[in-house]
Formats: structure tokens, sequence, C-alpha cells
């Protein structure tokens, strides 16, 4: 678990010796996270700087987000200024104009290209960061909005759309060192209204370790009921499959913390872990072997004629070896736990226990997006998630249904202790952030998903992976 | 609910009357909240030739309450020699709790609970209890309580702090979640809401002009009444308001809260003492005794909003509540009272309310509320001019509304209060 460049990376005189010695080592900065549960207005104090090019369709909705989460705004074109104060004064923030030369820090820089459709007018982007990037705070946000790709666009609009996504994974690397983050937004037409979610989510220190990521946000599940910023999981059942450690308890925890009631789900074997998270959030614990025959039914059982809200298929193993080694057990087990148990137990939920404007959320891997040497069954296993999310969110968006997996990167887990030294090492330096994250990064992804605030998600695999080379 | 208001049994307010308000350590300085709270509820049974023993119930509204007796509610029935089988209860929301008396009144005697009901609040600040701080108590409770043995006294002596913890400390409003105290809330909303200390200082100036006027002209005398305040010495008038005040003057005071602020004593309501009480009747009661009522409750509405956000925004929102539950608009209202315990947040609420972003996002509506005329507004004067004594402004609002609706034979009239915690409070008065 020890990382010693973070815990140099916390001291400023261990960073001005590495800076004096010109070590070929840089040092992470140590992330901000988001302490406990969600917050009414985690931009409180802070200062976003917002600029837009053609239209800027997107940047009333875009103020009043940051308004509502406490941000004071300042617009690079002083002629959008009195729209955009208008906007924010719902929440009692000002909107002000940012001078290209002004010097101040920013947390925030959003732009919003959803207006450029041209080549040309990419240039914009340019104008808009080149400025202001220096600006950017330790531990800010980039956010770059666009318009989704659409094959009833131009061809070159889609390729100004991809080009954003680019632009966000280079400065995502660029500003890396200093815990910032920088991703893309796509927003769909008909979507607009369920930007403002996904962009506080983004914003906020709860999303340290997702950078470098397109964020694609669609009218394409049904609605359902408002975005709620604090308590958003409130009144809601999640069930969550390997909870007893790691990943599956940081998210139980997370879901609880929301205000949702969580089953928490492990094998017999992890009773006391289990039984203890359980007691610990207020949930239930529900002891079984997701493999079983007889796993469905007893899910079933324990959820009632409540039925759930949000499922997490959390569980999975690796059995690690190159094919030529692998034996057909070791194949079997991880298809079985990651895979196989997944269909089935979503197959029992979907016609009545998971209810209309439920969440479906797959641990994938970005070991699935990348295949890793040794993990061909796991990396077979963790990619077909991606394709089974796909279809789910398809199928299931009349009745407000999202389906979304989550490939984790290097997370500072046991499992990922196990790993030999230098391969470890490896995984956790490249990436834009040059650390690892830890399993309550991916629980607050989780946790966001699972929000009604991201009703616009669905069918997408987000990489909580600190911005990984790998697979990117 | 605001139009079967003819269908069911009306609250009235039959009149209203209240003590002089002053400056906190001053003349009053001896007269508890209950003493206060006598005073006026005294007054006002004598102006209206009440029998006291037609008084079915109390509510009374206070924020400092002793500790001893916090339900003063009750001891200004028993003090008063009011019917003991009269009921009594104190309430408190902060700045509001004078409303919510007479709020809680008007349901009781509209849900046929009671015909005749008194209802209005006091405070004392000059009487606020100083606590001992924890520290000491903790050291020598054991003393007291228990069966100390001689080293106690010194153990207990040990756990002493610096002598200067005993000094009693200046009474500030801080909110508890935040530890922010109310000027800097104002301070903070004068600065999202883009408000001038001129501004601020015009609107104080107007109050103290307002009040002023109201005074000279006699119409305020019959809402107040004389209080003796021992040895033979009587209080007549309010005492803090400032008629001869002018922009310049106010304009030298110094901000109070912040460095290069603009909250300052002069348009922020002072600590103040004093009592208000309100005469309720259900409006066939009111005409059997031989009483022309002077207003009805046509609606109300209490909110809370995030104290952490903007503390004192609250009648922003609890005022268009009111209005709907009502059945009126704000361009209705012939007079819009507005408890001003700072000028800050008295325009930070007028600009929320004629905002349609704020419409939108808070009220789930596209239009604003509306704009407030100048001319409607605290027509008497308000808080920053009379003084603030928490529990009695509620009471006092009322009064002045009520007989302002009577005298002036207007319609409506609207009152907002905000209050600590995030609370905002409105109702709507309609003349009888």
């Amino acid at each position: 678990m020890n990382d010693l460049l973070l815990m140099l990376g916390k001291s400023p005189a261990a960073r001005n010796v590495f800076g004096a010695l010109k070590l070929p080592i840089p040092l992470p900065e140590p992330l901000a996270r988001g302490d406990g549960a969600w917050t009414a207005r985690p931009l409180e104090g802070a200062t976003a700087l917002v600029g837009g090019a053609g239209a800027g369709e997107l940047l009333p909705i875009i103020t009043g987000a940051l308004a509502e989460a406490g941000a004071a705004i300042l617009v690079d074109d002083p002629a959008r200024v009195a729209t955009l104060r208008e906007v924010a004064q719902a929440h009692a923030r000002p909107v002000g104009t940012d001078s290209a030369d002004a010097t101040d820090r920013a947390q925030v820089l959003v732009f919003d290209a959803s207006g450029i459709d041209t080549v040309d007018g990419l240039r914009a982007a340019y104008e808009f960061l080149h400025p202001r990037l220096g600006r950017l705070a330790r531990a800010g946000r980039v956010v770059i909005i666009g318009r989704e790709r659409a094959a009833s666009d131009s061809a070159q609009a889609n390729a100004v759309r991809a080009a954003l996504v680019g632009l966000a994974k280079a400065t995502a690397k660029e500003i890396g060192a200093k815990g910032a983050t920088a991703n893309c937004l796509a927003v769909a037409r008909g979507a607009e209204l369920r930007l403002a979610p996904v962009l506080r989510w983004v914003c906020d220190p709860r999303a340290a370790f997702v950078t470098a990521q397109p964020i694609a946000v669609t009218a394409r599940a049904a609605a359902a009921g408002r975005p709620a910023y604090v308590r958003p999981l409130d009144g809601k059942v999640a069930i969550v499959t390997g909870a007893a450690r790691g990943i599956g308890r940081a998210t139980a925890q997370a879901l609880a913390a929301e205000g949702a009631r969580v089953v928490c789900l492990d094998r017999p074997e992890d009773s006391k872990d289990t039984s203890e998270l359980a007691r610990e959030i207020g949930g239930t614990a529900l002891l079984l072997d997701v493999t079983a025959p007889d796993a469905p039914a007893k899910i079933l059982e324990a959820l009632g004629d409540r039925g759930a809200d949000i499922v997490v298929h959390n569980a999975g193993i690796t059995r690690d070896q190159t094919l030529a080694r692998m034996k057909p057990e070791h194949w079997d087990a991880v298809m079985n736990v990651n895979l196989a148990a997944v269909v089935r137990i979503t197959d029992a939920l979907l016609p009545k226990a998971l209810r209309d404007g439920g969440r479906i959320i797959c641990l994938s891997s970005v070991s699935g997006i990348a295949g890793n040497v040794g993990q061909t069954n796991y990396s077979a296993s963790k990619a077909a998630l991606i394709g089974y999310v796909d279809a789910l969110a398809q199928q299931l968006a009349p009745r407000a249904i999202t389906a979304n997996a989550i490939a984790p990167g290097f997370i500072e887990t046991r499992m990922t202790a196990a790993i030999p030294m230098m391969i470890r090492e490896a995984g956790r330096r490249l990436s834009a952030l040059g650390q690892g994250g830890l399993p309550e990064d991916v629980a607050q992804a989780i946790s966001f998903l699972a929000s009604p605030g991201a009703q616009g998600i669905t069918g997408s695999t987000l990489r909580v992976c600190g911005g990984a080379l790998i697979g990117a | 609910m605001a139009t079967s208001s003819s269908s069911k049994r009306r609250a009235v307010v039959v009149g209203g009357m209240r003590t002089p308000f002053l400056k906190a350590f001053t003349d009053f300085t001896r007269l508890d909240t209950i003493a206060l709270g006598v005073a006026a509820t005294r007054a006002l049974l004598a102006r209206h030739d009440l029998p006291y023993r037609t008084v079915e119930g109390v509510v009374w509204g206070g924020v400092i309450l002793p500790s001893g007796t916090p339900n003063i509610g009750r001891e200004i029935a028993l003090d008063l020699k009011l019917d003991p089988a009269a009921e009594a209860m104190t309430v408190t929301r902060a700045c509001a709790s004078g409303l919510q008396a007479v709020t809680l009144a008007a349901a009781a005697i509209e849900r046929g609970d009671a015909d005749v009901m008194i209802a209005g609040g006091s405070d004392s600040t000059s009487n606020a209890q100083v606590l001992l701080p924890q520290q000491f108590v903790h050291a020598f409770a054991p003393l007291a309580l228990g069966k100390p043995a001689p080293s106690d006294y010194l153990a207990a002596l040990a756990k002493l702090g610096p002598l200067g913890d005993l000094v009693p400390r200046r009474p500030q409003i801080a909110e508890r979640t935040t530890g922010e105290v109310m000027g800097e809330s104002a301070e903070r909303m004068a600065q999202r809401w883009e408000i001038t200390r001129e501004a601020q200082d015009a609107l104080a100036l107007r109050s103290h002009q307002n009040a002023a006027a109201a005074i000279a002209s006699g119409r305020i005398a019959g809402e107040v009444t004389k209080v003796e305040v021992g040895e033979g010495k009587w209080v007549h008038t309010d005492g803090l308001v400032r008629g001869d005040t002018s922009a310049e003057k106010l304009a030298k005071l110094r901000p109070a809260f912040a460095e290069n602020g603009t909250v300052t004593a002069g348009n922020a309501s002072p600590l103040t003492d004093g009592a208000a009480a309100v005469l309720l009747m259900s409006e066939d009661k009111a005409r059997s005794l031989g009483y022309k009522p002077l207003a009805a409750f046509k609606s109300w509405a209490y909110v809370g909003v995030d104290p952490a956000d903007q503390l004192l925004i609250g009648p922003a929102l609890a005022v268009p509540r009111a209005l709907d539950r009502a059945g009126i608009s704000l361009a209705d209202c012939d007079f819009v009272d507005l408890h001003e315990a700072f000028a800050a947040q008295v325009l930070g609420v007028l600009k929320a309310l004629g905002s349609a972003s704020v419409a939108r996002a808070r009220l789930g509506r596209d239009v604003a509320v509306g704009e407030v005329d100048p001319a409607r507004l605290n027509v008497r004067g308000g808080s920053i001019a009379l003084g603030h004594p928490f529990g009695a402004t509620g009471a006092r609002m009322v009064t002045t509304m009520a007989n302002e609706l009577a005298l002036t034979g207007k319609q409506h009239a609207v009152l907002g209060i905000c209050a600590a915690g995030g609370l905002g409070a409105a109702a709507v008065l309609e003349r009888v």
C-alpha cells in the first residue's frame, strides 16, 4: 500500500530537494479528495473561469451549475456577462469578466465548445485555455464541453468533437502533476438539462482520480426523478456484491453515506467482515457465493417485494497465468464469478426486482480495455461487461434504468499490493496523476452513477484511473 | 386554503399594544422579559376593556428565555392574574417567534379550539443570563453537589483557567452550525447581491424617517403604552428612533463586521428590550362582544434555507408561499412590511423577490415574485429605527399592519421576517 513517492510528495522539503537535484522522478501531488457525504456547495469559495465559442448554447446551464455549487464566476467574453449574471443570481453568486491577462488563481476552467463545428473554430478552445491554464490552482479542474458525435452532423463537425477529447486527454497529462484533472463532456441534443449534475460531479473533490475521460451525456434513458445534491440516494435500496473489503466495502459505505439502504453481499467465508460492515452502515448482510445455482433466487428473496434501485456487480477474482499455462478451472472460475454470475443475477433482477429508474453498475477494469499479460481470462471477462452494459442500456432505457461499467485503473488494494514491485511502480506512475487511486475514488464514481443526477450517463464505461496511459 | 377563507372560521386581529422599544441596558434593564410582557398585555386588555376571564389562552414568543421559567407565557398570565383556567404556552422560532405566537393563536381559533386568545412576544436582551463558563461549572459542581474532601477544593481551583474566563462576554448572535455572527451573514449578503453602503444607509434613513413621522403624527401612540420603570419614572415613547439622522451621519459610522465592510451599527437593528401583544378572536366572537376587527389572517408560511449559504434570505421564499396560499400576488399588497434585521438583508430579499432566475431555481416558476414599490415598504418604520426585541417584532408588525389596513381602508398587507437558523416567515393580512 505504501507509496513512498506520494508520502515524500506531501513534504514541501522533499519536493524542494527533488527539485534542486533535478531528479528525473516527478513527485506526485497528493490529491485533494472529498471527505464524507456529498455537500450542498462543493465549490464554495472557488472561482470558475468560464468561456465559450460561437453561440455558447450551454453557457447558461454551465454557469447555473457552477453557481449552485457555490463558485464565483468569471466569463471571458464581457458581452455574455449580463445574461449569465441573471442565471447566477438564482444562487446569489457573482459573475464578472475575466481578462486574458489576469493572473489570479482559479479552481475550475470550463470551456463550452458546443458551438464549434469547423476546424477553424477549434482555435477558440486554444485561445481560452492558452492564457488561463497556468492560473489553474492545485487540484483544479478543466472541463471541456462539446456535443456528442452524431452521424447526422457533418464529418468536419464530428472531427471537431473528437478533437476535444484529444485536447482534454493531453491537457490532463499536462496538469496531472499538480493534482488537477481535465475531462471532456459530450452532450447530446435534448440532454442539455442532464449536464449540470455531471459537470458538478467532475468538479467535485470526490472525482479527484477521474481524469482524461470523455463522458457522454445523453437523453437515451427515459427521464426519472429530479437530481438531488445532498443525500441523493435517500430512500433507495442498493445491493453490492463482494462488499466485504476493498472497493466493494468502500462502495457500500459511500452508498450508505448518501442515504441508501445497502444489502452487503459476500461469501459465507467472509461472514465476519460483511456483518460488521452491514452493522456499521445500517445495512443488511447477505452471505452467499454469487456463482451458486440458487444465488439469484436467494437475492430476490432477500430483496423482497420492495426490490432494489441500485445493483453494483463488484465481486471479482483473478487467476493470472499465461494462456498457454492456464488450467481450465482457472479460466472457468474467473468467467463464472466475473461474468456468468453477473449475467444470471441481472437476468433474475430485471423482470421485477430492479425498479424503474434503477441503476446497474458493473466493475470492469482497465485490464479489460487494454488487455494485460497473464490475464486473458480476467481481461476477457472484464471486457465482456463493457459490451454487456452497452446492450442493457439500450434495452432498459424506456424504464429509465441506466447501465454502466466502471473501469478502475491502478487502485491501492490488497490485490495490487501483491503485484511485483517494478510492475506495481509502473502501474502507479504511468498515468496523468502519477499515483494509484484509492477504493474510495471508485466508490465515489459508483455513487455518482447511482445518483439521479447521472440519468444522462448510460451504456458507458467510466474509467477511474488517474489518467492511466494503458489502454487510453 | 386561501379560497376557503370565507367558508371557515376566521381569526381576526382586534388590536395590539406594545411597550416602547428601548436600547438594551437602558431604562428597561430592571424589567425582565416577563415584566415587559405583563406591561404590554395589561395595556392591551385595558385598552379594549376586555374582562380578564374572557381570555382563553396565551401564546407567547421569546428568544432569550430564562432557563428556570422558560414558559414565560404562563408566567405573564399568572402575574397579570388572568383566570388560572386560561392555558398558556411559549414558542421560540428565533426572530420569527412573535409572528409564530400570533399565527399559532390564529390557528387555534380557526380550528375552533378557542375564541379569544392573546399572542405576542418579548425579549429583554439586558437580562440575558450570563452563563458561567462550562469549565467553572465542571470544576465546582462536585464541591457544591457532592461530598468533597478538603483536597478536592484545591483540585477544583487547579482546574480553573485564567480568571478572564469568568468575565461576562458581550452577547453575540452566532449561528451554532456555522459559527458565523449574523452581521457577517448580512455582510456576505451585501457582497453577493452587490448592495452598496449608500443603499443600506438610505434604507436605514427611511426607516428612521418613517418611524419618526409615525410618532410625531400620533399614529403610533395608539399602539404603544407607557411603562413604569421604578421610582415613579415612566417611559412613554420609543428610545431608538432618530428622526434627525441623515445620510451624512450614517455614512460616518464604521463597518462593524468586516474591514471595508458595509454593515454598520446604523444600518443594522440594535439589541433592544421590549414586548408586544396582540388580541385575537374568532370573527363571530369579536362582533358579538362589540369589537370592530382590524384585520384577518389570510395566510402564513414558514420556510427553512441552508444557514451556511444565505442565512437571511428566507423571506424571499416565505413571502411568495404565503401569497400563493392567500391567492394574491405581491402587486396586490398595499403594504409590504419586512423585518429589518439588517438593511443589506432587506435589500437582498427585495432583489431576490425581483429576480426571475431566483423564481425559476427556487420557486419552480418562470416569473419573478415582483418588485416592491418603496412607497409601500415599511411605511411606519422598521426594526432598524424602532429596535428589535427578538420575540416582540412579529407582534409589533402584525399590530402596525392591522391598524394600517383599518385606518387606510386598503386591502392587503404582507409581512416578512428572517430568523436565525436560516428560517423565513411570512403572513398575509386582509382588512376586515
